[in-house]
């Protein structure tokens, strides 16, 4: 008798996710990826000035903003041909690497860690014992006796009032939870660390952006920073300064803290670099441009399919493979007909036919996503893909940090990983560490390069666009936080005539196609090991790893559709 | 440093949840309030908003809240309120956003002493860039109950002369 777990939407932050699964034996056999992904922005911006579109799209997600603000004037830059000041790319490029930081080491220490650590069991640890863990494989100084008894007080005084505050959902003494105590209550005052290094990567975006979550500063054609080195109201040298020495202190914070604590984790929990590979067909695009045409890139793109090591290098923007080769299929999707198109051609008509019974087979249509491929193939996109794109054609800075990600497991835990158990749950939770320490080095990197260019008298931020008559089609490609995103753009007369946003959670929550095929979540879920249905910790586990921007709550029905329990997750 | 602030939450472009970035915009041009007050439209930033709670003395919520009564009622809760378990998940549409910030900052040590939520029953939430007419005619009585709670608080809030028209640049049709 197989038992059902239907993971369901309580939040509408961007959309709802759902996760049904058919657990037999212990193990998942079949899952289904439903949600509603926020819909209708092409309604909202048909006959707009494309110049406007970046600051609706922004609000599409409000956790996701700058991403979708940056996709967009790309999208509409991208059709007029235009090229944007060089300053202007390297302001983005800071605004873009320290938005991603921000939001890498949120997922980790406040949305998923709870996955893996058990807050409770911090109470038993001995702190000394934990420092001297701690130090054994890094220098961090947040890690002394004194503030990891502090730590462990405040957890037990939060238990004592019996409230354990943001962390009642987790699921303390679950038999899948398996970390030390110490090794738990490192990872709590680091959640708490965290906290203060996120809001310096947020204070990082508002110098250049002017506020966060929704940025000022960006126009189609450039920034619209004022920059005079030596005025106070403008982007200057003492702003440029405190720039560098936030972004150094997160950058400490990740290659100390994070990237080590992920290695930590991941070596208690070496069966979870086993399952979860799912579709190991992978796209990445280049982004952080370095030049004013967009022609060199600092992230490398590519295509991997079927886990195979060949790369196809995607090394522009202006990539035909990729304007030619990505479609929507609505074959699954609550849509009207059955088509499969590119996304300048797509439309959104709902045609919504029913939600889906308790207990019964999956219907034709089931979701709300639309089902996005490449070449008619699902692929998996976000941090995994682009570092395996990295690593596998000897990008250094990927191959400099998936090394140093191999070499903490191996000394703390004495185990040899290859990058091929990259293909996992706990890769992906890597792969998000490795990008975030690349993203730190770089945003490093381009700061220099802004200061040098200022330093030439170069103080140029915005080249005019200027519409033609006619139709023009445009595609903007960022390598955000949870994957490739694109925003594909028709404009007539310069005014908008279409526009689809292909996001990243598309690409991986998005239900099966035309062909049956399933998608990255869908396919990732088979396999996985469900202890308890009444707490399906683990296919958690393997959902967030893929960094969902959204929560849900987790529903078990036994055979005859009663619940049998509910229980909320973040 | 801001010591209180005033945060709009909501998505503009789902119809009535535009309420909090409606309210927060439209007291902002009327009234002026001392530098260390902010009013922020925060969008629907989820677990970000810790950052904005992080080293503030009070915030005021504006935002849609599910609540029994009528399209366009006012609904004023303190932090118990927000936090009881019980009625918060169908409160608010930004679950788990709202409550988990104000726990994760006063774990941390950082939260608010005063956390207030001035909310608005919703007409209607569906994508779109206006609000519904319930919703419309409840901006003014929750900018009003915005100012008495700043008030309260024993913040100066003083009209300004002429009032700034709002920037509720989401309202403005294309063309």
């Amino acid at each position: 008798m197989s038992t059902r777990v239907t993971i369901d939407p309580i939040t509408r932050i961007e959309g709802h996710l759902r996760i049904d699964l058919e657990v037999e034996g212990g193990t998942v056999h079949k899952a289904y990826s439903s949600g509603t992904m926020w819909r209708g922005i092409e309604v909202i911006l048909q006959g707009r000035d494309p110049r406007d579109a970046w600051v609706f799209t922004q609000r599409i997600c409000g956790v996701c903003t700058t991403v979708h603000a940056i996709a967009s004037v790309r999208s509409v830059e991208n059709a007029l041909g235009l090229e944007v000041p060089l300053n202007a790319q390297l302001i983005r490029n800071i605004i873009v690497a320290a938005h991603a930081q921000h939001d890498h080491m949120v997922h980790f220490y406040h949305l998923s860690a709870l996955d893996w650590v058990d807050v409770v069991s911090a109470l038993k640890a001995d702190p000394a014992r934990a420092s001297a863990l701690a130090a054994s494989f890094t220098d961090w100084p947040g890690n002394s006796v004194q503030q990891l008894t502090a730590v462990k007080e405040k957890v037990a005084a939060f238990v004592k009032a019996g409230q354990l505050g943001p962390f009642t959902n987790g699921y303390w003494g679950h038999p899948a939870m398996k970390l030390p105590p110490e090794v738990n209550l490192l990872a709590v005052a680091h959640y708490l660390q965290a906290l203060d290094v996120q809001r310096k990567a947020n204070q990082v975006v508002a110098m250049l952006g002017s506020k966060t979550p929704n940025i000022q500063n960006l126009a189609v054609g450039g920034v619209a920073n004022a920059i005079n080195l030596d005025n106070p109201a403008t982007l200057n040298m003492e702003k440029l300064y405190a720039i560098k020495s936030t972004l150094e202190e997160i950058q400490a914070f990740i290659t100390q803290v994070y990237l080590p604590d992920v290695a930590a984790v991941a070596g208690f929990y070496p069966d979870w670099l086993s399952y979860g590979a799912g579709v190991t067909n992978y796209l990445a695009v280049p982004d952080l441009p370095t030049d004013a045409r967009m022609t060199a890139f600092d992230l490398p793109g590519g295509v991997i399919m079927a886990g195979r090591p060949g790369v196809q290098q995607v090394t522009s923007w202006n990539d035909d493979y990729l304007k030619r080769n990505v479609t929507e299929s609505i074959a699954r999707s609550y849509y009207d007909g059955a088509w499969t198109r590119g996304p300048w051609e797509g439309e959104t008509v709902p045609r919504y036919t029913g939600d889906w019974k308790p207990e019964s087979p999956a219907p034709e249509k089931y979701s709300w996503v639309k089902a996005p491929r490449l070449e008619g193939k699902p692929m998996q996109v976000g941090p995994l893909a682009q570092v395996l794109v990295g690593y596998l054609t000897g990008h250094p800075l990927t191959v400099k940090y998936t090394q140093a990600a191999i070499a903490a497991v191996k000394a703390i835990h004495h185990i040899d990983l290859k990058p091929a158990h990259l293909h996992s749950t706990l890769g992906r939770h890597a792969a998000r560490a490795i990008r975030c320490a690349m993203l730190g080095e770089l945003s490093l990197k381009h700061w220099g390069l802004l200061a040098e260019n200022l330093g030439k008298g170069d103080v140029s931020t915005f080249n005019p666009p200027t519409f033609p008559k006619g139709e023009i089609r445009g595609v903007g490609f960022h390598e955000a936080p949870r994957g490739v995103l694109s925003h594909w753009c028709v404009i007539q007369d310069g005014a908008i005539k279409n526009y689809q946003a292909v996001v990243p959670s598309t690409w991986n929550a998005g239900p099966r196609d035309d062909k049956d095929q399933p998608g990255p979540y869908e396919a990732s879920l088979v396999g996985n090991p469900i202890a308890d249905p009444k707490l399906p910790l683990e296919a958690l586990r393997t959902v967030h790893s893929f960094d969902p921007c959204l929560a849900c709550a987790i529903h078990t029905h036994d055979a005859d559709g009663a619940e049998v329990s509910q229980v909320k997750v973040g | 440093m801001a010591r209180i602030a005033v945060i709009g939450i909501g998505n503009v472009l789902e119809g009535d949840d535009a309420l909090g970035p409606t309210v927060a915009r439209t007291f902002e041009a009327a009234y002026a309030v001392p530098a260390d007050v902010e009013v922020i439209d925060a969008g629907t930033p989820g677990l970000d908003l810790t950052a904005y709670l992080a080293g503030l003395e009070a915030v005021v919520f504006v935002d849609a809240v599910k609540a029994r009564g009528g399209a366009g009622e006012l609904r004023v809760y303190d932090r118990a309120g927000i936090l009881d378990r019980g009625p918060i998940l169908a409160m608010s549409p930004h679950e788990p956003g709202l409550r988990e910030s104000i726990l994760h900052a006063e774990f941390q040590g950082v939260a608010p002493a005063t956390i207030l939520l001035v909310g608005v029953i919703p007409g209607s939430i569906a994508f779109g860039c206006q609000l519904t007419a319930a919703a419309r005619a409840a901006v003014p009585v929750a900018v009003a109950r915005v100012k008495a709670e700043l008030e309260a608080l024993g913040v100066p809030v003083t009209p300004r002369q002429p009032p700034l028209p709002p920037d509720l640049w989401w309202e403005r049709p294309a063309g």
